[in-house]
């Protein structure tokens, strides 16, 4: 099939520039630092956040009032991690908290259990404190009211992956302060029992429970409420938020740069060593070879850049448990490439007027700097001035402003891809109608397309 | 019609002008015509900064022209380029290519602008490095080759898609003697084969030897055009004369008495005898002769210099700066 003339040599032009941009050093480099950017901020923010929430202890003691054989009591801790796994060697220090200020009774280290008790007399209230390393967490324990047969211990918490608090840790001692045999019921449901330093760990369901703790056929209760986290009132950070942060945050400022640093010379390159004589005496017409240039160096950047993007995404949804949502999953990809299609025609410009590489590198600097630094500095310098008592109108000002740059318009467009809950917790949220911004942003791209084809038709060879 | 096969004219050039930059620019060239006949090899000449790359530039259709008419094979390189890059083949002066590709792989490239298929463009490439002579090192990046052969590089691609006009600009610039003649060689293989050559070069020697008809540029203008005979003949007329005579034992009364013979106008001592300067138009050689033989000298050889190209291009361009 033979191309229309207008357009000859875009295949051979579009082919040679994919090849040789794909294999040159510079798209290696490129790669590598966007996807130190894109895939580490996704797998750095998404552990972040879904890590979040209420804050774990890195180690609990758990205390109990014990009697001595003798009546004398005895102040027990247990000292493990939150999942219930022992921390032996502990440091565990005991306060009599009865005096002012409180007197030191001694310190002592868990055994190979997780165990420390001290004999404290007839004293009442004590004071425990247990370290290991920096963390560190304290309670106490009061003998004001007779010790039952076994003590119970419980801590509610969210210690796995869904967010909600509702795991339940349970310490059951005997009166000795020694473990005991204990069976645990779940809103009269058998579930497990203790093991052998009397821990166990129920996961409650949404709303009201009640926990049965049985020891030797006598019975104590705990009414237990597990509620949903409350939603925050601005956004929830999750998958979304981390993708949001990814596209409107990292991929505005990265994919300019890789789009930049593949195109800067990709006219004056062939200038400088020579080779653009030997290309425009060939059977090929201006805009077809201008078009080639274009094709051949979107789809050498698009290629890596969607790969990273995918795989950011991909280590994000790993690291959250869950996945973005898939529109603004693809809407991030689509407008990733939208991005690039913004820069390229415009480097094209400067490429086609570059005669030195110095000059072609220093184009290709001040195009991203321009974008991305002194553009919107100046609308923010300018919004703050012209409309010093309103930040909604500095915010409408610099939106409109903002859609005669390329980033700007991405920015926006991104937010109107994001999910309604978070759109309006990055700066975004358009004032402006999405046919507003997309209108702006396929002008910009056509008309630099078309300003890349006329400059190089006129000034390619001159 | 007078029967006589006349070769139509490959190419046309009439009323040239390129205007570098706006209204003002740098007027690069000035009202350039001359013609090409078919199976030609035609030299061009110029001193730098006279216009010549220029020239091949717009030939090339690489560069618009500002004014005036190209016609390659009958094709407007303005209206119609696509017709007159299909039957001209470039080697450009700097023989610059893409480092890191292969020499089969720019010959690849550049065939598939000419729609010639895959595996025939390899077939042809690999054919025609071979018979430039750099087949052994055709899968080597073009960064390792020396400058013959990127040159012999250059060359090939030219003829990839067999043109019928070649333009050379400074073909053996740079090479080594071998590598002259072999060029040489070449171009009137293709020459012999009905190629028309269009051929920049410095060296006058080489056109010398190759070209029957020259154009000579300076400043913009063509100063001659013409085969170098006629040239040679034109600039002789008016113009004194150079008598070479080998002889020994020419003694100064020798020279008193040849300088006094009528339309002599200076006799100056060479390595291996005299030369005489006569004005044009006289005919005294059997004077000099016989003046000389009289004052003692033992005459060997007495002969009209002819002026060469180098004589010609200097005197056409005020001094050749070349």
């Amino acid at each position: 099939m033979k191309a229309p003339a207008f357009l000859r040599g875009l295949v051979p032009v579009g082919w040679h520039e994919f090849y040789v941009n794909l294999r040159s050093v510079r798209m290696l480099i490129m790669i590598i630092v966007l996807a130190l950017i894109m895939v580490g901020g996704a797998y750095g923010i998404g552990r972040g956040s879904s890590a979040g929430g209420p804050s774990i202890a890195p180690l609990v003691a758990w205390v109990h009032p014990a009697i001595g054989t003798s009546g004398e009591h005895i102040a027990v801790a247990w000292v493990s991690d939150p999942f219930g796994v022992p921390l032996p060697g502990a440091t565990v220090s005991f306060t009599d908290l009865s005096v002012q200020p409180p007197a030191p009774l001694g310190t002592t280290s868990a055994d190979a259990d997780g165990f420390a008790r001290l004999a404290v007399g007839n004293r009442s209230s004590i004071g425990i404190t247990v370290r290991t390393g920096n963390a560190e967490s304290g309670s106490g324990v009061f003998f004001d009211r007779p010790v039952e047969n076994f003590t119970v211990e419980t801590r509610q918490e969210a210690l796995d992956t869904d967010s909600v608090p509702n795991d339940l840790g349970v310490h059951v001692l005997g009166r000795a302060g020694v473990p005991v045999a204990a069976r645990l019921w779940l809103n009269d449901t058998y579930v497990k029992d203790v093991d052998s330093r009397g821990y166990g760990r129920l996961e409650l369901p949404l709303g009201p429970s009640n926990v049965t703790i049985e020891v030797a056929g006598e019975n104590q209760t705990r009414a237990v409420f597990t509620s949903k986290p409350l939603p925050s009132p601005f956004f929830t950070i999750g998958p979304d938020f981390v993708l949001l942060i990814m596209a409107a945050g990292f991929a505005t400022f990265v994919i300019p740069i890789f789009a930049v640093v593949v195109t800067f010379d990709a006219i004056s390159k062939e200038r400088v060593q020579g080779t653009l004589d030997l290309l425009l005496s060939r059977p090929a017409s201006r805009v077809g070879t201008l078009l080639g240039k274009f094709l051949g160096t979107f789809a050498a950047v698009a290629l890596p850049v969607t790969l990273v993007n995918l795989a950011g995404i991909a280590v994000l949804t790993a690291v959250s448990g869950k996945g973005p949502t898939g529109s603004f999953a693809l809407a991030f990809l689509g407008l990733s490439l939208l991005l690039i299609a913004f820069y390229i025609p415009l480097q094209l410009i400067f490429s086609t007027l570059a005669k030195t590489s110095g000059t072609a590198i220093l184009f290709g600097f001040l195009v991203w700097l321009a974008f991305n630094i002194l553009y919107p500095v100046i609308t923010f310098v300018l919004s703050s001035v012209l409309f010093p008592n309103s930040f909604q109108a500095q915010f409408q000002f610099s939106q409109v402003v903002g859609l005669g740059n390329p980033s700007s318009i991405y920015t926006q467009l991104v937010t109107f891809a994001a999910p309604e809950a978070i759109r309006f917790s990055f700066g975004g949220g358009s004032t402006l109608s999405l046919t507003a911004v997309a209108s702006a942003a396929l002008v910009w791209f056509v008309g630099m397309l078309a300003l890349a084809m006329w400059t190089f038709q006129r000034k390619a060879a001159e | 019609m007078d029967g006589h096969f006349v070769p139509p004219d490959v190419i046309e050039v009439e009323g040239l002008v390129k205007v570098y930059g706006r209204k003002g620019g740098t007027r690069a060239l000035n009202g350039v015509s001359f013609s090409v006949p078919k199976g030609d090899i035609f030299g061009f000449l110029g001193p730098n900064g006279a216009g010549k790359t220029t020239t091949i530039r717009i030939l090339s259709t690489v560069l618009a022209p500002t004014g005036g008419t190209v016609r390659i094979a009958g094709h407007d390189v303005h209206e119609d380029p696509m017709a007159v890059k299909e039957r001209i083949g470039v080697m450009p002066d700097e023989v610059s290519f893409y480092p890191t590709l292969t020499g089969l792989a720019h010959l690849q490239y550049y065939a598939s602008f000419h729609g010639i298929p895959r595996a025939a463009a390899k077939r042809r490439a690999i054919d025609l490095l071979g018979q430039v002579g750099i087949g052994d090192v055709a899968r080597k990046k073009v960064k390792t080759y020396s400058h013959g052969m990127k040159k012999r590089l250059a060359l090939a691609q030219s003829l990839l898609h067999d043109p019928e006009l070649l333009i050379m600009d400074e073909p053996a610039s740079g090479l080594d003697p071998q590598g002259m003649r072999y060029f040489r060689d070449l171009i009137r293989f293709l020459n012999g084969k009905g190629k028309t050559v269009f051929l920049s070069s410095h060296l006058l020697s080489e056109v010398e030897q190759l070209c029957e008809h020259v154009g000579i540029i300076d400043r913009g203008r063509i100063v001659a055009a013409d085969s170098i005979a006629n040239l040679s003949s034109k600039m002789s007329a008016g113009a004194p004369i150079i008598l070479r005579v080998t002889a020994e034992g020419i003694t100064d009364e020798a020279i008193a008495s040849v300088t006094s013979i009528s339309g002599v106008t200076g006799a100056t001592r060479t390595a291996n005898g005299l030369d005489v300067t006569v004005q044009s138009g006289t005919d005294v050689g059997p004077d000099v002769s016989k003046a000389l033989v009289l004052a003692g000298a033992r005459l060997k050889e007495l002969k009209t210099s002819e002026r060469s190209l180098e004589d010609l291009f200097f005197a056409l361009t005020k001094g050749g700066r070349v």
